[in-house]
């Protein structure tokens, strides 16, 4: 059983050593590397800009799409997994889907809880700070010292 | 008889070769390698999922800015992370051809790259801490709501620093041979100031229904997206209270005067019922003015305070000035005082933003412990399998943070 003391190359029948002469190479990786570049650039771009105000939602589809993109470079070439056999679909698909069934099975419980919030809960949740900018030059108004006569 | 392929059969001479059959056509490391990954898959599929479920179920979510985040720091980070994957598969490349000295260089490169990653992360985190952003709470001095238990917290805040701040000068006074500092006086004067001018004001305003007072307290400690506290406002209210604090002592000294005229009355017995009820309404009216006068007073103090930024030209938020130098205007290396800030949604987002990157980092850190046991190793073809496996490693660990960066820095 020691047929992954590397002198053999992969194994007895093991014949990924021959294929790895032929994939991969400097130039590839270079132009992947040059890909996650541009990826990584477009992805920043796309984060500071006007569509993340005017529809977020797609700027959030289209940030996660170059990152999927990314991934898919890394794990093809980086990884290899472009020329491995059909062995990588087992591992990778089942992992893939249980990441998005986790995601959507949690949606509706935790990702809608504030639908069911309570009245105290409600009352202690916070609120977005815009109001603060409104109502920031405006405190003047209100220092009504009513302490005087009252008690 | 044969089985399978290669089998020979000897014939009952002896030497029986039998040849292992993999199931599946890649060695046993490489396997476990693909094995052990699919968990980390799904390990980090439950950490990035539940951020994104809590994040966009939260009522409330704070921006990067507010929380200090900085998107070109993450992208350089991700620049290096990138950088690193290149070095480490080139490394791979080297070591099938047995370009030995190659090999090793690339991955001391990529050992030298994590650690910048790393060393980046550290800063980032340090960052964070110095303004009162922690994971949790007690650390954390994160509040969701402008209510009356941030106020609190800031009272109790300045009222911890101004007796720490006490104890120490008294103990330098009563030290004959040393002297007390300025800077020291000049802290504990703010910060006294502070507690009844700033803290104080504030709840009281609010217990008169003036929740607007704790708003305007959270945004003078930390204010919203960097802008420094407004001028106008402040020195308005700064003359509105210089007037009224006039009022006030116009007051006592009239109801003074009143309370001994009326008391002279008493004594001479030519007082009447109206009298004696009035006497009583002044002297309750005389207890309470002192207080207010105080109070008023205080205020000044802490908005010609909030008004002199002293070495810089603008306007800054308390926290933010605390973390300078009085003097140079230079920033101190842990700020002097951190004050409870008021940011909604701030506290899951820590504990989200921590739990994710700190486990990341925990990897990265592996993956340079094993780049640190590679270096000294001769990376010829026989090593192989070892460099590849270590390589499949660290490009997931940079899978992860390919989704990490635009999760948490770009959202």
């Amino acid at each position: 059983m020691s047929e992954n003391q590397s002198n053999h190359e992969g194994g007895p029948q093991g014949h990924d050593s021959h294929d790895h002469e032929d994939h991969g190479g400097f130039t590839t990786y270079m132009f992947v590397f040059g890909g996650l570049i541009v990826l990584t650039i477009i992805s920043f771009w796309i984060g500071n800009s006007d569509l993340k105000n005017q529809s977020p939602v797609a700027a959030w589809a289209g940030m996660m799409a170059v990152s999927c993109g990314k991934a898919m470079l890394v794990i093809l070439f980086f990884m290899h997994l472009k020329w491995e056999a059909n062995w990588k679909y087992v591992l990778t698909i089942p992992a893939m889907m249980m990441s998005i069934f986790l995601v959507v099975m949690l949606v509706p419980d935790v990702g809608m809880r504030t639908l069911r919030y309570s009245e105290e809960r409600i009352i202690h949740a916070a609120e977005s700070t815009l109001h603060i900018d409104e109502h920031g030059g405006e405190h003047d108004e209100d220092n009504d010292h009513s302490e005087d006569a009252a008690h | 008889m044969t089985d399978g392929d290669g089998h020979q059969d000897d014939h009952g001479h002896g030497h029986i070769h039998l040849e292992y059959q993999p199931a599946l056509p890649l060695n046993n490391g490489k396997l476990c390698m693909w094995l052990f990954l699919s968990t980390e898959i799904m390990f980090f599929a439950a950490l990035i999922g539940t951020y994104i479920v809590i994040r966009f179920g939260a009522p409330v979510w704070p921006t990067p800015e507010e929380m200090h985040l900085s998107e070109p720091v993450g992208a350089f980070n991700t620049f290096v992370l990138i950088c690193s994957s290149v070095t480490i598969v080139l490394a791979l490349e080297a070591a099938k051809s047995s370009q030995v000295s190659r090999a090793r260089l690339y991955i001391i490169i990529t050992f030298l790259l994590g650690s910048l990653f790393l060393g980046v992360k550290a800063y980032e985190y340090r960052s964070k801490f110095s303004h009162g952003i922690y994971p949790q709470l007690p650390r954390s001095l994160m509040y969701e709501k402008p209510d009356v238990y941030y106020a609190a917290a800031v009272h109790k805040s300045l009222l911890t620093a101004q007796e720490e701040l006490t104890g120490k000068v008294q103990a330098l006074e009563a030290d004959e041979e040393q002297e007390v500092p300025a800077v020291m006086q000049q802290r504990l004067s703010t910060v006294t100031a502070l507690t009844t001018g700033l803290a104080r004001w504030t709840e009281e305003e609010a217990a008169f229904g003036n929740t607007e007072a704790i708003v305007q307290l959270a945004s003078l400690v930390n204010p919203v997206q960097g802008k420094g506290p407004q001028e106008t406002p402040l020195r308005a209210e700064k003359e509105a209270i210089e007037v009224r604090l006039k009022d006030l002592e116009g007051q006592q000294k009239q109801l003074l005067a009143e309370q001994t005229a009326l008391q002279q009355k008493v004594d001479d017995e030519t007082a009447n019922e109206d009298d004696a009820t009035r006497l009583e309404t002044v002297a309750a009216e005389l207890l309470i003015i002192p207080e207010q006068i105080s109070l008023a007073s205080s205020r000044v103090k802490a908005l010609n305070f909030l008004l002199n930024p002293g070495a810089s030209s603008e306007l800054m938020g308390l926290n933010e000035r605390f973390s300078k130098d009085e003097e140079t205007g230079e920033k101190l290396a842990r700020p002097w005082l951190i004050l409870p800030i008021m940011i909604p949604g701030a506290n899951m987002w820590a504990a989200t933003y921590f739990l994710m990157t700190g486990f990341h980092a925990i990897h990265v850190l592996v993956g340079l412990i094993i780049f640190a046991l590679a270096i000294p190793m001769t990376l010829d073809r026989s090593r192989e399998v070892f460099l590849e496996n270590s390589g499949l490693y660290w490009h997931f660990v940079d899978l992860v943070w390919i989704f990490l960066f635009p999760l948490l820095y770009l959202f």
